[in-house]
């Protein structure tokens, strides 16, 4: 199965649980506000909220394209490369400057704020390549585009694979 | 027995001293294109997601056939690199950056001018400025434009501080860094300016003067929602206006010709029965216009929120006057991306889910042709010759 086939049958599942999320997102403005660790807001926003820590039911395999927290993911998984789900592979290099994206956990029905670091400074991993666009957004609206190369303040641009890391329960 | 031998071996003697012998090859010919290239010429933009640290754009005839009549010739690109190309001299740009131990050590980042002809470089423009280092975005034709009857080409920075590096391509060297708000895409504008999308449903227009200063910046105050119906900043621009799409299937018709850019029109690309099967405009690139104007939006149905980078099953064709749909192009794969050829028998060329160029007659929309057979990684855009 080539790629896009797979990016079309994830987009096919994942097509509708968004509207608290578009909420969401149209709540945060000026993630991106200098050359520091961007998602601030999220992170301040979470601890306002209760801090539920890591989510108890966490379905799903993170080596696959479906697992609930790739849902705004573009490029390879790192699990597949080395990595984990929230650890950049051997040698590599986490960027701090990231888009978000919320996606629902199907184990507990709560919407997570997820950040999406890219992992830098060796060439692609080419492994379990992943295109899901939910809450995703052109270009002008860089914290939620998943179209840049995220390798920014990072040594090299050289985009390996990323990485989704939980910052916290979405507030609605 | 014997000399039925003998004869049959004296015969061939004969007959090979007979032949010419073929001339001695001359060393060292490399060929060159003509220019400007034939309108059935693409570009493809092979981003090499794999190994992105050098991709290629590759020159090909879409008449296919053999390998050796197709395939044309290649240049470099460095790390997700940006492409245009020149109508009025026999130039492309590359915009890109390379590491002097490939992907890692110290940083070059340049824009990279190559010959049409000969698909050498031929100049090259050292960009310094660490904040207004280039941004790298997959799919945006619009991250880099020629204004000005391409006195000078802006590209977009982003470390994420956002800019518009203007570069003077008469004195080659950067002349200026105009700062912007959270914006996007550079979409000529006027004499010698330009206009950008922004994170808060607005658009900003500036213009320059003859050394690419700003001598007039304008503001359309938000008029979409980038969360409930984003515009795609993938426009086509036809006469001065823009056909910005949106993820449900408006279009939003902006006046680029004026000093500063104006709202036009908004209009639907759907009708009842499009919107009940939920139609949608969606791909990496998904607007393109012919010689004669008209508007070409890929589509997919069974869209949704998340759906509006999915593959298009078929190309809508639009009458830009009346807005009225003339045609439906179902394509025989869907495809992630297309362009339209030039001159009187433009061709859609697509390139499909299986990464492979497909290539339809604009008119008829039949089928016509597919090219498969070259080495190739990600052939992301395609770009018609200008």
């Amino acid at each position: 199965m080539n790629w896009l086939d797979k990016l079309t049958e994830n987009l096919t599942r994942n097509v509708a649980k968004t509207s608290s999320r578009r909420g969401f997102i149209g709540g945060l403005g000026g993630v991106i506000a200098g050359g520091s660790v961007m998602p601030l807001l999220p992170v301040a926003r979470a601890a306002d909220a209760e801090q539920p820590g890591p989510p108890t039911i966490d379905p799903g395999n993170p080596a696959t394209c479906d697992y609930w927290r790739n849902c705004a993911i573009d490029g390879y998984l790192c699990s597949c490369c080395g990595g984990t789900i929230n650890s950049c592979p051997p040698g590599t290099e986490m960027s701090t400057i990231t888009w978000i994206g919320t996606c629902t956990n199907p184990g507990d029905g709560k919407d997570y704020i997820i950040s999406y670091n890219d992992c830098c400074g060796k060439t692609s991993c080419g492994n379990c390549f992943c295109n899901r666009n939910e809450g995703d957004r052109p270009t002008y609206r860089p914290h939620t585009s998943n179209d840049y190369n995220w390798c920014l303040g990072t040594e090299s641009t050289a985009y390996h694979c990323t990485v989704n890391i939980i910052l916290g329960v979405a507030i609605k | 027995m014997f000399k039925q031998v003998l004869r049959s071996v004296l015969f061939l003697g004969i007959a090979h001293c007979a032949l010419a012998d073929l001339p001695n090859d001359e060393l060292g010919k490399v060929e060159t294109l003509p220019v400007p290239y034939p309108n059935d010429w693409v570009i493809v933009h092979d981003i090499a997601f794999d190994h992105m640290s050098i991709g290629r754009f590759i020159v090909m005839d879409i008449n296919g056939g053999d390998i050796k009549n197709f395939f044309k010739g290649t240049f470099d690109g460095g790390f997700i690199s940006a492409f245009t190309q020149a109508l009025n001299k026999p130039e492309m740009y590359v915009l890109e950056h390379y590491y002097d131990r490939g992907t890692r050590g110290n940083r070059t980042d340049v824009l990279t001018i190559y010959d049409k002809a000969t698909l050498e470089p031929v100049d090259e423009i050292i960009l310094a400025d660490p904040k207004l280092k280039r941004a790298e975005i997959l799919v945006s034709k619009f991250v880099i434009s020629l204004i000005d009857d391409e006195r000078f080409l802006l590209f977009y920075s982003f470390t994420p501080g956002t800019f518009v590096t203007v570069v003077d391509l008469e004195k080659r060297e950067v002349v200026n860094g105009v700062p912007l708000p959270t914006c996007a895409g550079i979409y000529p504008t006027g004499k010698r300016g330009f206009s950008s999308l922004c994170g808060n449903g607005s658009m900003v227009s500036f213009q320059l003067d003859e050394d690419g200063q700003v001598t007039d910046q304008n503001k359309i105050e938000p008029f979409f929602d980038v969360d409930e119906d984003a515009l795609f900043e993938r426009p086509a621009i036809i006469g001065g206006t823009g056909y910005f799409p949106s993820y449900r299937g408006s279009v939003q018709e902006i006046d680029l010709s004026g000093a500063s850019a104006s709202l036009g029109e908004k209009w639907s690309l759907l009708n009842e029965e499009d919107r009940n099967q939920n139609w949608r405009p969606g791909g990496a690139w998904l607007t393109a216009t012919d010689s004669t104007g008209r508007l070409y939006v890929m589509m997919h149905e069974d869209g949704g929120e998340g759906s509006h980078d999915n593959p298009g099953s078929e190309i809508w064709v639009f009458d830009t006057a009346s807005r009225a749909r003339l045609n439906r192009i179902p394509l025989t794969l869907p495809a992630i991306a297309f362009d339209i050829t030039m001159g009187a028998a433009p061709k859609i060329v697509t390139t499909n889910i299986e990464m492979k160029l497909e290539v339809y007659d604009v008119r008829s929309g039949e089928h016509v042709n597919t090219i498969a057979d070259f080495y190739h990684n990600w052939p992301l855009l395609v770009y018609a010759s200008q």
